[in-house]
């Protein structure tokens, strides 16, 4: 299985801390603050899909599945066609205006490469955001809930 | 070369640990700190300030020579030199004419503990107590209160205490804005994770207030009936804790009965708060076993707001949640190194230490250890320095990483009184509101340009490298103060090779900081909070064994209910308030020179309640006219549910106090920036 960045929004104060700790890692941010009326805040960034729509549209396979799971672009061979833009359900790949090619999340695929976690999750002043295979990050969701009716 | 250097964040004062990544000696990135442990931000975790804390030193604003003014608005660069003689030929010649009291200085919550010891120690070498930072503004009223009832006013406890914490009360404060770490990483796992019970007290429903089991939203400035009302009910209720009281509190009795008259129902009438919500929060505080409660300027900015910290601190004492573990209470200075600058005596009537100045045995030690003699008499405080320089008996300012012109209440009059000193100098890292006043302006290398300590609002007193070479020829603060006294003929005073020096100096005259050596602090990473006695030794937690009374006991104030500063009227029936963005930091001399924080947090902008709105035909996105008795504003209105009815509130980054009051409160001087009485209309097109 693929380890993605989940958030619990319940944890989330919008404080953007994600936001910018990205853009400091990559110029732009890949992940956005979505803020709420009733002071809920959800930030999102791209899914990581298991059956990656924007993978399989690919025409000259500039996408693919790394080892941790994460889809990951290689510059070189995307021609900015903008089929996975098309193709993804989220509106999440965007074109770089200068360098014409497809740029969205990688999960940090340097930091990662040093044994880091993405900068987002590390830098998440209230843990809100959190990076790991969805079965583990249910099994804790679920464990919370259920010691939470019982009454510890 | 790419390196690495621990610095701690030069924003808000919870003291975050960073590593500043340079190639060069130019700052290109931040990492995480997961290889401290004890470090006030757990794995690291940073806020969108912190995260990018070098972006802003990096602006091509910045001061890079020193400059002379040639004619108004019009400078001129000249060499250190130039600058140098010109200072202390101007400043001895003001001194000779009008005496020393007609030079004033100010000092930086946002430089380091030994730019801030040696701008007093120069102040009262040329004769002035008046001496003073923004600590007057923020955080003045907090240390009164809590100095005259317990003998100390700093935070009780490390911010660890608040995870054991079964009540956490917020009050006037919104700490996921202000300090996201201490939120993210303490109050909000104390009350998701563990269960606390949460009280928050805001005029705004904030996020940190979002998570509340009791919330209340009063008028501004009316805390002080709440509190006041909850002493009432808890005393009658006998939900005080008796054996606290009997052994560490004078003047119970006395406080049992000036509060009689304060009903749970007249502290409605005044704040806007239900009797019914005001009850509910005062059985919960009083039931709570370990009750930690932050209050910030929400409840003490206001010239009421010594009076409302006293009520306070009166409540968590005669609750007993002070002096133990898992409890919290003391000030929360707003910059990093608010706390150190403090505790220098950057304060016209304390000298380092907190020691009095007026107090003839502590001033002599502190005149044996400098070899000269300190003015026995306090100065002026922030606000009426520029009184005086308005009227024409301060002369002359020497402002060091202060800008009055925006910061300061009524700031109009402010800039006139600036216009009128013969003689300024202007210390900083930009250019500013103020610094377009100056005669010479002295460039300062920025936080990660230079080594040097800050004191975190948690007492903890860390060391912080320097990561990257100076902007042009801009020097350390503590460096360029050191040279201008020599300039000024003080040079056998200020003899300093080094940062570690002052710092030594420190160590010596400053008993709380005996121990937190340079050498101890750069190699024990994390710091030690203070007071240390040794270089072994420090207090995680204060009052264990009593209070550094007379008789060690608490003394209790009776409070007594009075407005806050300017109330609404029928002429002018809005509140004006105010509060601060997670992605700014006060005037924003620093953030809006971050490009990724001025991209996101863009503007100012004002909160109105929905009702109000609607009543004068005001929708989201329009722009209003905000009028006070002082002058008037457009601002555009953003309008949400969550604000109290009568407030209007706009976040104080951008400067809007040419509107606010330049009244202040008796006790502490600080002003009641929090309150102001104005109207609203709709501006059509």
């Amino acid at each position: 299985m693929s380890k993605k960045v989940f958030i619990d929004y319940e944890r989330c104060i919008g404080c953007k801390a994600c936001e910018v700790a990205c853009e400091r890692e990559h110029g732009e941010s890949m992940i956005k603050v979505f803020q709420f009326p009733d002071l809920t805040n959800v930030s999102f960034n791209c899914r990581h899909c298991e059956n990656a729509p924007c993978v399989n549209v690919c025409p000259v396979n500039a996408l693919s599945h790394d080892t941790d799971g994460a889809v990951v672009i290689d510059p070189l061979r995307c021609i900015g066609c903008s089929m996975c833009v098309l193709a993804c359900p989220f509106g999440v790949p965007k074109i770089n205006e200068l360098n014409k090619v497809m740029v969205k999340c990688d999960l940090c695929a340097d930091r990662r490469a040093e044994g880091k976690l993405p900068a987002c999750v590390t830098s998440c002043p209230t843990e809100a955001l959190k990076f790991g295979e969805v079965d583990d990050i249910s099994l804790v969701k679920e464990e919370t809930v259920v010691s939470g009716l019982v009454g510890r | 070369m790419r390196k690495k250097h621990l610095i701690t964040c030069p924003y808000c004062s919870v003291g975050c640990r960073m590593y500043v990544e340079t190639e060069d000696g130019y700052p290109v990135g931040i990492e995480y700190v997961d290889d401290i442990p004890g470090i006030p931000n757990p794995g690291g975790k940073l806020c969108p300030k912190g995260n990018v804390a070098f972006q802003y030193a990096t602006s091509e604003d910045r001061l890079t020579k020193p400059l002379k003014k040639v004619a108004p608005g019009k400078f001129q660069e000249i060499s250190w030199q130039e600058a140098m003689d010109e200072i202390a030929s101007r400043m001895n010649e003001i001194k000779g004419k009008y005496g020393p009291e007609a030079l004033a200085f100010l000092g930086s919550e946002k430089c380091s503990v030994e730019d801030n010891y040696l701008i007093q120690k120069l102040a009262r070498a040329m004769g002035s107590n008046n001496v003073e930072f923004a600590g007057r503004l923020c955080q003045s009223s907090n240390v009164v209160a809590r100095t005259k009832i317990l003998g100390s006013a700093p935070q009780t406890n490390p911010s660890s205490d608040i995870l054991k914490a079964d009540v956490v009360v917020l009050w006037g404060y919104n700490p996921a804005a202000t300090n996201p770490v201490l939120f993210g990483q303490y109050v909000e796992k104390a009350i998701l994770d563990n269960g606390a019970q949460f009280i928050a007290v805001d005029a705004i429903k904030t996020q940190s207030a979002k998570y509340a089991d009791v919330f209340l939203q009063p008028y501004p400035g009316t805390d002080l009936a709440i509190i006041s009302a909850m002493i009432n009910y808890v005393i009658k209720n006998d939900l005080y804790d008796k054996d606290f009281v009997d052994k560490h509190v004078n003047g119970f009795d006395e406080l049992a009965k000036s509060v009689e008259a304060y009903s749970l129902k007249w502290a409605e009438k005044i704040s806007g708060v239900s009797a019914d919500l005001i009850e509910e929060a005062a059985r919960t505080f009083a039931k709570g076993e370990r009750v930690a409660v932050l209050a910030n300027e929400g409840l003490n900015q206001h010239v009421n707001g010594t009076a409302a910290m006293m009520a306070l601190t009166d409540l968590v004492l005669i609750t007993g949640n002070i002096g133990k573990e898992g409890v919290m209470s003391g000030a929360i200075p707003g910059a990093f190194n608010g706390m150190g600058a403090s505790l220098m005596g950057v304060n016209c009537a304390q000298l380092p230490g907190a020691i009095p100045v007026a107090n003839g045995e502590g001033r002599r030690q502190i005149e044996r250890a400098w070899g000269f003699e300190i003015p026995d008499k306090p100065g002026l405080h922030y606000v009426a320095m520029f009184g005086a320089a308005y009227e024409g008996s301060v002369k002359a300012f020497y402002i060091m990483g202060q800008n009055p012109a925006r910061a300061l209440p009524d700031s109009a009059f402010v800039e006139k009184a600036l216009e009128k000193a013969e003689f300024i100098v202007a210390q900083d890292i930009f250019p500013t509101e103020t610094t377009k006043y100056a005669d010479i302006i002295l460039p300062a290398a920025a936080w990660h340009e230079r080594a040097g300590t800050a004191i975190s609002s948690n007492r903890r007193i860390q060391w912080s490298f320097k990561a990257a070479d100076a902007a042009g020829e801009a020097k350390p603060d503590w460096e360029i103060l050191a040279g201008v006294a020599k300039a000024l003929g003080l040079g056998k005073h200020f003899y300093y090779s080094s940062i570690d020096d002052v710092l030594s100096e420190v160590n010596k005259v400053v008993p709380a900081l005996k121990g937190a050596t340079p050498q101890r602090l750069r190699g024990e990473l994390k710091g030690c909070m203070f007071p240390c006695s040794d270089e072994k030794s420090e207090t995680p937690r204060l009052f264990l064994k009593g209070f550094p009374t007379p008789d060690g006991k608490a003394n209790l104030i009776s409070p007594k209910y009075a407005p806050p500063g300017e109330v609404p009227d029928d002429e002018y029936p809005f509140w004006l308030s105010n509060f601060r963005l997670v992605g700014q930091f006060h005037t924003g001399t620093m953030s809006f020179k971050s490009k990724s924080l001025a991209d996101r947090w863009t503007e100012g902008f004002a909160y109105i309640n929905e009702q109000d709105a609607r009543k004068l035909g005001v929708n989201d996105g329009d722009s209003v006219k905000v009028e006070t008795r002082r002058s008037a504003l457009t601002v555009k209105v953003e309008v949400i549910p969550y604000i109290k009815r009568g407030v209007i509130s706009m976040p104080w980054h951008w400067g809007f106090n040419f509107l606010t009051k330049d009244a202040v409160d008796d006790l502490s001087k600080i002003p009641g920036y929090k309150t102001a009485a104005c109207k609203i209309s709709k501006v059509r097109g």
